[in-house]
């Protein structure tokens, strides 16, 4: 019994330390944006490496998103012989929530893993070190460029992904059930679906800013050679993929707090 | 040998380490080392491996916080400076990592030109460029760099290495291993060249296994074991010390030969 109290309190204070270390590094993140203090060559880097590098892979992912909510929709539609909601409501859900949920997800596999994956590398090899006896703090060198990037360009990534979401629905959409391409695509402008496409953009974002403080956190903290890089990318990517679930749950209710009817 | 012992430290101490203690996972690797460092000494740290040396010396560049004790840096203790003081102080600090510590994604003239290109104001160009190929051109590296680190040979990635800490001409050097992997010739060259970079008003530390080239520049020795200071003066002194443990390594290191 003690046991299992033992545990249990280790789990709530290693919770606790997580949830403190994940707010200082936030906190010093905002401060030091605030304060424009970055590396401009650094920064460019992130933003092609976070962004270009990034985009097929987000746009296939959309284009999947996209043509899948059309096949679940379209059991329904059919059988309701309502095909004419069809492209409501796959963009209904594409642009308010499932897109930005997938691209947030495959954004975090892709570039939080590898953000943590290098930082990490980068600590067990002394390099961050190297940067602090010369002066310069790995905050402002690695970490603010990082941060900015995954905000900018996850906000951009799911712009883009909305796009290719639409044409993956509306190309199923005219396989699968006979709905014409522009038939689809008249029925989305029609929807008037602006609040749920800003909705979605204003998550990106807010994905973009947790992944990149939990991959950077993950990544600063490596100990343990090898071994301890290949944790901390587990761990970042699970706790990522909890903070983006989280984040989507508290922007839709502050959403709706502020601009729901 | 090729290099001369500097003259000895005329200062006071510039560095000043007092009881210091750092443990890892509650194991102390430093147990209280008491160390002074003079203005213009070159001192050389040895000792058996997993002594404690890399520790040390990481410590006393402020890199790493001890647990007890205190680092007093040009009269500045390390545990009472903010970011920007530590920063400041950093700025007139080169440290040679044991594993290099190159940055992987600049290629070696980058890496070389770094600590140049950090400093306000910036140098030309130009002259960042001539400064570079003339370092790497004292380190036997001419012409390397467009490569990046990981076209190198571990022996060259230290002498890339070398060359960026001592680039900027800095006031307090540090150098952990400098010729771990190299060959007798670069060896003997490499120390030659922290004999030539140390300043008069600054100071350089060295750790090292190579102790044998170290007679050559070094003209006090502090051997570190087990997290404590062993020894702590000139050859002259290994020869009158009681500890036999001192006198064998120094021996076997050929250093009091």
């Amino acid at each position: 019994m003690t046991g299992a109290f033992t545990a249990l309190g280790a789990m709530v204070l290693g919770v606790l330390e997580l949830l403190g270390g994940l707010a200082i590094l936030a906190a010093r993140i905002g401060r030091a944006v605030l304060a424009f203090q970055l590396d401009r060559r650094e920064t460019v880097r992130a933003f092609y490496n976070v962004g270009v590098k990034s985009w097929a892979i987000v746009a296939l992912t959309a284009m999947f998103t996209g043509a899948i909510m059309v096949i679940q929709a379209g059991q329904f539609v059919s059988k309701a012989q309502a095909t004419s909601f069809v492209g409501w409501a796959a963009g209904f859900a594409v642009l308010a929530e499932i897109g930005p949920v997938l691209i947030g997800l495959m954004f975090s596999g892709r570039v939080g893993a590898n953000n943590t994956a290098e930082l990490g590398t980068m600590v067990v090899t002394e390099q961050v070190d190297a940067l602090r006896a010369l002066a310069i703090d790995p905050l402002v060198y690695l970490v603010v460029p990082r941060f900015l990037a995954m905000v900018c360009m996850l906000f951009l990534l799911t712009a883009l992904g909305d796009v290719f979401a639409l044409l993956g629905g509306g190309i199923t959409s005219h396989i699968l059930i006979d709905v014409p391409f522009r038939v689809f695509i008249a029925q989305v402008v029609e929807a008037r679906l602006l609040d749920e496409y800003l909705l979605g953009l204003a998550k990106g974002s807010v994905f973009g800013a947790s992944i990149a403080v939990v991959s950077c956190y993950y990544g600063l903290g490596v100990s343990g050679g090898a071994v301890g890089v290949g944790r901390a990318v587990n761990n970042a990517v699970v706790v990522a993929a909890i903070g983006i679930f989280f984040t989507d749950l508290m922007v839709g209710l502050a959403w709706s707090q502020l601009w729901g009817s | 040998m090729g290099a001369a012992a500097p003259e000895g430290a005329g200062g006071g101490p510039v560095i000043s380490a007092t009881g210091v203690v750092r443990r890892f996972g509650g194991v102390p690797v430093l147990d209280g080392v008491d160390l002074e460092v003079r203005r213009g000494e070159l001192l050389g740290i040895v000792g058996p491996g997993g002594g404690g040396k890399t520790v040390l010396l990481k410590v006393l560049a402020g890199l790493l916080r001890p647990d007890g004790g205190e680092v007093v840096i040009d009269g500045a203790s390390l545990a009472g400076l903010e970011t920007d003081g530590r920063a400041r102080l950093w700025e007139r600090f080169g440290f040679l990592f044991q594993n290099y510590a190159l940055f992987d994604f600049m290629t070696v003239g980058e890496n070389v030109a770094f600590p140049l290109e950090q400093r306000r104001p910036r140098a030309p160009e130009d002259e960042i460029r001539a400064r570079v190929a003339t370092r790497l051109s004292e380190v036997d590296l001419p012409g390397t760099e467009a490569l990046f680190p990981n076209e190198l040979s571990g022996g060259m990635k230290k002498r890339v290495a070398m060359a960026r800490a001592t680039i900027a001409d800095a006031e307090f050097l540090f150098y952990d291993d400098p010729t771990a992997g190299l060959d007798p010739v670069t060896s003997s060259k490499i120390f030659g060249l922290i004999a030539r970079l140390h300043l008069p008003r600054g100071v350089s530390v060295v750790v090292s296994h190579d102790v044998d080239r170290m007679r050559a520049i070094c003209r006090r020795f502090v051997m570190i074991d087990r997290g404590r200071v062993r020894f702590d003066g000139d050859l002259d002194a290994v020869h009158a010390s009681d500890d036999e443990m001192v006198r064998t390594f120094f021996d076997e290191s050929g250093l009091a030969l």
